[in-house]
């Protein structure tokens, strides 16, 4: 017996190591200079590496940025995050926050609202939209840094000008026959909530009310919205998969030559410039077209904010970083590499950024009234209730579904029944 | 003789408890915490408003539209996969069974479904249907969108299944094929029967355990199907699995109180199956299906 | 195995038939594979050119991946963890196998009924207790948060292999190294062992196999390179811009992880099926 217990010791002495492997490795790279952990999504240009490079090297060596690359997938983003903040995890610093989390990590207390004289340096000078987005309740949470919003490209090939609503958009592209195909986000999941909030905001309507707390959706605008969404899922111009389309399969299928417009964000721009020449060369922008002919269109606002994790450990040096990071400068180069609009209105007037974004008046016209996602800590759960009531967009029954997407939302915000 | 018994049997336990300490900690122990769980609100994100809210969450799952879908599609896949794979596994059983040249090359391949990365294989026959990257649109001259539909997703997700246990459920087989004694079917055969019959009343018969172990360990399977459906579609077109839809409610939405009792019920719908295997076949399918894994 | 074909040796036509069922057969395994390494061997611009087959070849991916953090930790993980729960699983199993098949005392069918019910366990079903506890512990997102869960759910697996592989044993050679003055331990480690080693070996390849393949305990409880592993990181694969689906670098990333797992099926096909089937032949 006493010769098993020897063997299982030996066992044991043998696995162990191999079990605090994981342990050792955090700890090692304790030195004077702080290393603070900046997770965000991979950008490719290699803009934020950049700039997260000369804010250590401003630092004087008091901090020292490091990158960790979160999925691509926003929703995948956000689950990621939510779970690692869930746990309690010390080695957040900071966050390159989707503007739609804004809420929810406030009131969970996973991030640190903006001390009052950092606040007001960063809201000096941005413009209104994705200002908004980083604010919840009178505070600022995360500090604007790249912005982004959807508008309208079409082929001036093929059509003379920027059609001035929706319903006149459709009527062109059903004129043009092939090649007058519709591109827009129709899968089941964030894009369609953008998609619907977007039309819904245009048409004079709101998810919800001013507290945030209970369920708006008012009858009139939220009808014409769906109709606008099933009038376009309906129409032979749409695009046959519209009901799996995300952003990007949008850019490829217009890249490909046969689609007359696209909803989409101002990546496509630099993306057709060197996919698809032939098709760039004849790209035109607008505003998003107007709902409701006497009512400007409203877009909502997409982008990224920087928090600070309240569990990290040293939230003075990543409120400090955060601001250098959201710097005019480094907005500059977000720009200018990344193609990433920047939040800072004064930067839209510089040539090098102009030379990036040639619609950049359209862009912060735009952002100016961008329309903000339901701000509430519930967010990701309204948001799955609209995206799961209205897909797939061609099934959608106006005269139902207004009082069936109250249902939904209604649930989601007092937090119960499956989603 | 007694002491020799006494010492023996503490062995026995003494070497079994690591195994069976191991199996407790990661099955039974949280099992019973996710019941305590499912019976309290409890959401991550407001950890303030924690109480204990009875049934509450049980009554809000089963009453919901979502739930029950949900609970179909799983059915749905599970039927539709475990009724093919059984098919096609005898047909590739008997392949393998009979086939002289290239037995050996039949059996290597039909593992690599087996041993491939679910998440792999997924993803494999998600490029392979997709309109702007895959082949199968250009080879059939059609143009659909497969994964944006409902039926369509069900078609590429249990072929998906199909085609990677198909190979499990062959080896089963012939393992069970390899029982039917070589004479016997000679004898039939001298005795006139056609092949139909040799099939239906020496060979079926004679593999009964083997089909059954087969069928029990996937129709399991399939009823906790996550990572294919999770890579093709997510859940969208109302394509969710049961398993879908607890990791939604835990995982992305942390509200580990409803998930809890979404997770609970799916604990009880596999006893329920098992169950009903046991009671349609004796209770010594699970002493078969232990003796064949 | 069964020896010769049951039936006809065949005519010339019945040969050709056989010979090209096994082609369609092996064919039909090997698509989604071929498939994959296809798409990842097309230049980016060629990825959406619809074709099975790429009009040029190119290393551009492979390359992505390699050089990108993401997948190599991946993998280490991967294997790192793979091999730790492998170890211990097939340990503690050959543990509880020995004493099932060989030592009378109650409760050993109780053993193996018990395993076989955690065989039939959801795993979802653990999922969020294991995430609030492991939040808990600390073990969110390390090594050892996900070693566990794989040890226990394997266990069942290499104990019935294990077991299946010990009653094949001729057990009149232990006795008699004990009549020869060999403790239990002794006779174990150098008379049985090296008889039932190449089904603990079975049983360990496949046993290797479910952790290298999990996706769900490594999706919930693993968030960064410190231990998230192959399947998850390729589900996950950051892509070039936000919007971007990287297509080419997620095929690359599935046909170096692919690859090994072919080569072992190819080098151990004979004790793979063995440890699948482990007892069936006995009957």
């Amino acid at each position: 017996m006493s010769r098993d217990v020897g063997r299982f010791r030996i066992l044991l002495a043998v696995i162990l190591p191999f079990l605090s492997l994981t342990g050792c490795e955090r700890g090692s790279d304790e030195d004077a200079t702080t290393t603070l952990r900046w997770y965000v999504f991979k950008e490719q240009s290699g803009a934020f590496e950049q700039a997260a490079g000369r804010c250590s090297k401003a630092s004087g060596g008091r901090y020292r940025l490091k990158l960790e690359y979160l999925p691509t997938d926003a929703d995948l983003q956000r689950e990621l995050l939510v779970r690692r903040l869930a746990a309690g995890d010390r080695d957040i610093d900071l966050i390159g926050m989707d503007v739609i989390w804004t809420a929810e990590f406030a009131e969970a207390g996973w991030i640190l609202p903006w001390p009052d004289d950092r606040a007001n340096r960063v809201r000096a000078g941005c413009i209104a939209g994705p200002l908004a987005s980083g604010s919840y309740q009178g505070r600022l949470w995360a500090a604007p840094f790249t912005t982004n919003t959807q508008l309208l490209w079409y082929r001036t090939d093929r059509v003379s000008e920027a059609p001035p609503t929706w319903d006149a958009m459709i009527d062109a592209a059903e004129s043009i026959g092939p090649g007058g195909l519709i591109q827009a986000q129709g899968e089941r999941y964030e894009g369609l909530t953008v998609f619907f909030v977007s039309l819904l905001v245009s048409a004079g309507g709101s998810v919800l009310d001013e507290s945030g707390r209970r369920v708006s959706l008012e009858t009139g605008p939220t009808r014409r919205a769906l109709e606008v969404m099933r009038r376009l899922a309906r129409s032979p111009a749409s695009d046959p998969s519209l009901a799996s389309r995300r952003e990007d399969q949008c850019r490829l299928a217009f890249e490909s030559g046969d689609s007359a417009f696209m909803f989409n964000y101002t990546y496509v721009w630099p993306s057709a410039r060197a996919n698809a020449p032939e098709v760039a060369e004849h790209m035109g922008w607008a505003r998003w077209p107007a709902v409701d002919p006497s009512r400007a269109s409203r877009v909502s606002v997409g982008g990224i904010n920087l928090g600070v994790g309240a569990h990290g450990r040293h939230p003075d040096l990543a409120f400090e970083a955060a601001e250098c990071l959201a710097s005019e400068q480094n907005q500059r180069l977000a720009a200018r590499l990344g193609g990433l609009p920047p939040t800072l209105s004064k930067l839209y007037d510089d040539p090098e950024v102009r030379d990036v974004f040639p619609f950049a008046e359209v862009l912060r016209a735009t952002l100016a009234d961008a329309v903000q996602r339901p701000r509430t800590p519930l967010y990701s759960d309204i948001s799955i209730a609209i995206s799961r009531t209205l897909h797939p967009l061609s099934e959608i029954d106006p005269e139902r579904d207004v009082e069936r997407l109250r249902q939904a939302v209604r649930r989601a915000l007092n937090s119960e029944g499956l989603l | 003789m007694s002491r020799f018994g006494l010492d023996e049997r503490r062995l026995g336990w003494l070497l079994c408890a690591p195994a069976v300490l191991a199996m407790l900690l990661v099955t039974a122990y949280p099992i019973g915490y996710a019941v305590w769980l499912s019976l309290h609100r409890y959401d991550l994100r407001f950890p303030d408003r924690q109480s204990f809210v009875g049934l509450a969450n049980y009554a809000s799952v089963l009453t919901s539209e979502v739930w029950w879908r949900s609970v179909f599609n799983t059915l749905l896949v599970t039927a539709g996969s475990v009724a093919v794979e059984l098919l096609l596994g005898f047909a590739l059983a008997l392949v393998m069974h009979r086939a002289l040249v290239g037995r050996i090359a039949v059996r290597t391949a039909s593992l690599v479904p087996y041993a491939i990365i679910t998440v792999v294989a997924a993803l494999g026959w998600r490029f392979a249907f997709d309109p702007t990257t895959g082949f199968v649109n250009a080879l059939l001259g059609i143009d659909q969108a497969w994964l944006s539909e409902r039926w369509s997703a069900f078609f590429v997700i249990i072929a998906t299944e199909i085609w990677k246990t198909t190979p499990f459920v062959a080896l089963l087989l012939l393992a069970g094929l390899t029982l039917v004694p070589p004479d016997l079917i000679r004898a039939a055969r001298v005795d006139g029967a056609t092949a139909w019959q040799r099939l239906r009343y020496i060979t079926l018969p004679l593999m009964k355990p083997a089909i059954l172990v087969a069928l029990l360990f996937r129709t399991l399977d399939a009823f906790r199907i996550f990572d294919t459906i999770y890579v093709q579609t997510r859940g969208a077109q109302d394509t969710e699995s049961v398993s879908i839809l607890a990791y939604q409610a835990l995982i992305a939405r942390l509200n580990l109180g409803l998930g809890s009792a979404v997770s609970v019920l799916i604990f009880i719908g596999t006893l329920l199956i098992a169950l009903f295997y046991v009671r349609l076949f004796g209770s010594d399918v699970l002493g078969r299906a232990g003796e064949r894994r | 195995m069964s020896g010769k074909s049951v039936e006809t040796q065949g005519s010339l036509s019945e040969r050709l038939f056989w010979r090209f069922t096994v082609l369609v057969l092996v064919l039909y395994a090997l698509l989604p594979v071929a498939w994959l390494t296809s798409l990842s061997l097309k230049p980016a611009g060629d990825l959406t050119d619809r074709r099975f087959f790429p009009r040029t070849i190119s290393l551009e991916h492979y390359a992505a991946v390699l050089t990108d953090p993401q997948f190599p930790a991946a993998l280490g993980n991967s294997l790192g963890i793979g091999l730790i729960a492998t170890g211990i699983s097939v340990a503690l199993a050959t543990l509880a196998a020995y004493a099932i098949v060989r030592l009378r005392f109650p409760g050993r069918r109780a053993v193996l009924i018990g395993a076989l019910a955690v065989a039939m366990f959801p795993p979802i079903a653990v999922i969020g207790p294991l995430f609030d506890l492991w939040r808990l512990l600390g073990l969110f997102d390390t090594w050892l948060g996900l070693i566990l869960p794989y040890i226990s759910l394997t266990l069942p697996l290499a104990i019935w292999t294990i077991a299946a592989f010990f009653r094949e044993i001729p057990w009149e050679l232990e006795q008699a190294a004990r009549v020869d003055g060999a403790t239990r331990m002794q006779a174990f480690r150098l008379v049985i062992l090296p008889l039932v080693a190449p089904g603990v070996f079975a049983s360990a390849i496949l046993v290797f196999i479910f952790a290298w393949n999990d996706f769900l305990f490594a999706a919930a409880l693993t968030s960064t390179t410190d231990s998230r592993t192959v399947p998850v990181a390729i589900a996950f694969f950051t892509g070039s811009s936000r919007f971007d689906q990287p297509t080419g670098s997620i095929a690359a990333a599935s046909v170096l992880v692919t690859l090994p797992v072919v080569a072992l099926v190819l080098v151990f096909q004979r004790r793979i099926v063995a440890g699948l089937t482990a007892g069936a032949v006995k009957g």
